[in-house]
């Protein structure tokens, strides 16, 4: 078949629409897409509309099918709850952080390890190992390491004359995000660095070698030359990290359950907290569409402005 | 010249400390004996005579049951997720056809839906189907999360395969099902091995699920028997490191081996598609 390709190209525009029969016509697409459509629906459409449904009723893990319609009551009280308000304080600064820095730290890491040093392609590997950690492998070691009295941060803080030791990040209310984000950050940084080395593939040699001999520093040949090729996959880093943070679960549980008095209490994990701590059902899931709205609402400002640049540079 | 290189080279030497540091220090935690654990002065390096502690993981904890049901977890994950997405990734790339836009919006929506969220739901309908307390619950759960992902990327990958390739045999007579299954299948292997360790690691990692659906002891996985150790005082720590070792350097030397793969298929597929 192969070696027909090569010697037949010609043959090919008439050859088609013959061939088209034996595809049993507009078939073909609803046989390749029904299953995955049909397993989407059950597993994420219809339980989809079953949280949405809940949101308009007070329910109780108790009684989980006894329903009391309520209307938006839950949403209005959500909007007046001050709890409420931190919580989604508490997402905003851990999602803008996580993006911020997982992204810094990441193009730092790619910048480092796109030129030519002996044992490259090593490094390369052993970068991506905290992103090749379980979730749950990473929370238990950084809850030991922010151990108040035998963890290495009390130990590292005590010799830096920090402190005095004995304090446990994880149990201080202005510590404790920033351990999660510490965590979180270490975790998926690997993965940023990933996607934006291989974006510096792209970056043509020839032209930053010419901005080199033009007597560019490197600052303006990171800006003329490699920004606007690594722009693209930034932008789309900033939105996966951005949809990914506001759906973490694992790490922010098993660390802190939301505490000390709500500092890392993220809307996940506030909807867990309020279906299976609390049980209500109806309440929680609220919160849960109140998140996807958050997270829609973030996509749509990434293709309205990723459209928008795309317009721009195609001006020019 | 010299002196940059230099300093690249210390940049990158620090870089990986910090990557690899966390698990480095749950293997030396696994290795010090107990009233040294708790001396004001931490041991940097692993006391090799300690070694038993992993015999210990083993008796101690249900450790092989554990990692034999997130082994049937992960490989089921995989299996389903790469199933039910080759076609649908065929069509996406190749195929046109009424709701397009609408499978490639309702597959990018599935990547905003936390767990956490359908927990409650799924729940429900897995009472009503008698999948509470079974792996197979969870991989039908896990699979619903990997399948846009894995259709995503193997559809940037049939994007680059060149269309020539496949007209020629339908010329020779094979239906749009053949020539998925022989022709663009065996093209795109490297990312169709990217998207099963994705889906793989997926079922591997997962615990949101494990924890709320199984009640059943013999029926743990890997993730929430480790989970239950965070914050216990009852198991030894340097047992509860060990299990987490036992647990984490299978996958992450395995993600060393095929992390080529994966990078070349996120990036071509997922990333940029």
């Amino acid at each position: 078949m192969m070696s027909r390709t090569a010697n037949q190209p010609k043959a090919r525009p008439e050859a088609v629409p013959r061939a088209a029969p034996l595809d049993h016509g507009r078939w073909v697409p609803a046989f390749f897409v029904a299953p995955v459509a049909l397993y989407l629906l059950v597993f994420q459409g219809y339980p989809l509309i079953q949280e949405f449904l809940l949101s308009v009723t007070s329910t109780s893990l108790l009684d989980p099918t006894k329903h009391a319609f309520v209307g938006f009551e839950n949403y209005r009280e959500l909007l007046l709850d001050s709890e409420f308000h931190q919580v989604l304080r508490v997402t905003a600064i851990y999602t803008v952080v996580c993006v911020l820095a997982s992204i810094g730290l990441g193009l730092l890491a790619a910048l480092l390890l796109d030129g030519a040093f002996p044992g490259r392609g090593l490094a390369r590997a052993l970068v991506t190992i905290p992103w090749a950690a379980p979730p749950v492998a990473a929370a238990l070691i950084f809850v030991w390491m922010f151990n108040a009295q035998y963890g290495l941060f009390s130990h590292l803080a005590q010799f830096l004359g920090l402190s005095s030791g004995g304090t446990n990040w994880l149990d201080e209310p202005s510590y404790a995000l920033p351990a999660i984000l510490i965590t979180t950050i270490w975790q998926i940084f690997p993965f940023s660095s990933v996607v934006i080395l291989a974006a510096l593939q792209g970056v043509p040699s020839e032209l930053r070698e010419a901005a080199v001999i033009d007597g560019a520093d490197r600052l303006s040949v990171f800006r003329a030359v490699v920004w606007p090729t690594i722009r693209p996959s930034v932008a789309l880093l900033t939105l996966l990290i951005t949809v990914w943070s506001l759906r973490r679960f694992d790490v922010i549980w098993l660390m802190t359950q939301g505490g000390p008095l709500g500092e890392t209490n993220t809307l996940v994990i506030d909807l867990y907290r309020r279906a299976f701590v609390y049980l209500d059902l109806g309440r929680a899931a609220a919160v849960g569409i109140v998140g996807l709205v958050i997270a829609i609402l973030v996509t749509f400002a990434y293709f309205w402005l990723s459209l928008r640049a795309e317009k721009a540079s195609g001006k020019r | 010249m010299i002196k940059t290189h230099t300093a690249r080279l210390i940049a990158v030497l620090a870089l990986l400390g910090v990557a690899a540091f966390p698990l480095y220090w749950m293997f030396v935690t696994s290795l010090t004996p107990s009233e040294q654990l708790f001396s004001p002065s931490p041991r940097m390096l692993p006391t090799l005579s300690q070694i038993a502690t992993y015999a210990d993981a083993f008796t101690e904890t249900s450790l092989r049951l554990w990692l034999v049901n997130s082994l049937i977890v992960a490989v089921g994950t995989t299996a389903l997720s790469i199933g039910l997405a080759v076609l649908p990734a065929y069509a996406l790339s190749r195929l046109d056809f009424r709701g397009k836009l609408l499978l490639g919006f309702a597959l990018f929506m599935t990547q905003m839906l936390p767990e956490a969220m359908l927990v409650v739901p799924l729940y429900d309908i897995f009472t009503q189907l008698s999948l509470l307390n079974t792996l197979l619950g969870l991989i039908l759960a896990n699979t619903a999360f990997t399948v846009p992902v894995v259709t995503w990327i193997l559809k940037g990958a049939i994007d680059g395969v060149p269309s020539e390739i496949e007209e020629a045999a339908r010329i020779d007579g094979c239906s749009r099902l053949g020539i998925v299954l022989a022709v663009v299948l065996p093209l795109i292997a490297p990312t169709l091995a990217a998207a099963a360790v994705i889906a793989f690691f997926h079922g591997w990692n997962e615990y949101v699920f494990a924890q709320t659906f199984i009640s059943d002891d013999t029926l743990r996985t890997a993730s929430v028997g480790l989970a239950s150790f965070v914050g216990e005082l009852s198991t030894p720590v340097h047992t509860v490191m060990a299990v987490g070792i036992v647990y984490t350097l299978p996958a992450v030397v395995f993600y060393l081996f095929v992390q080529r793969y994966v990078v070349a298929g996120m990036t071509s597929g997922g990333v940029k598609g």
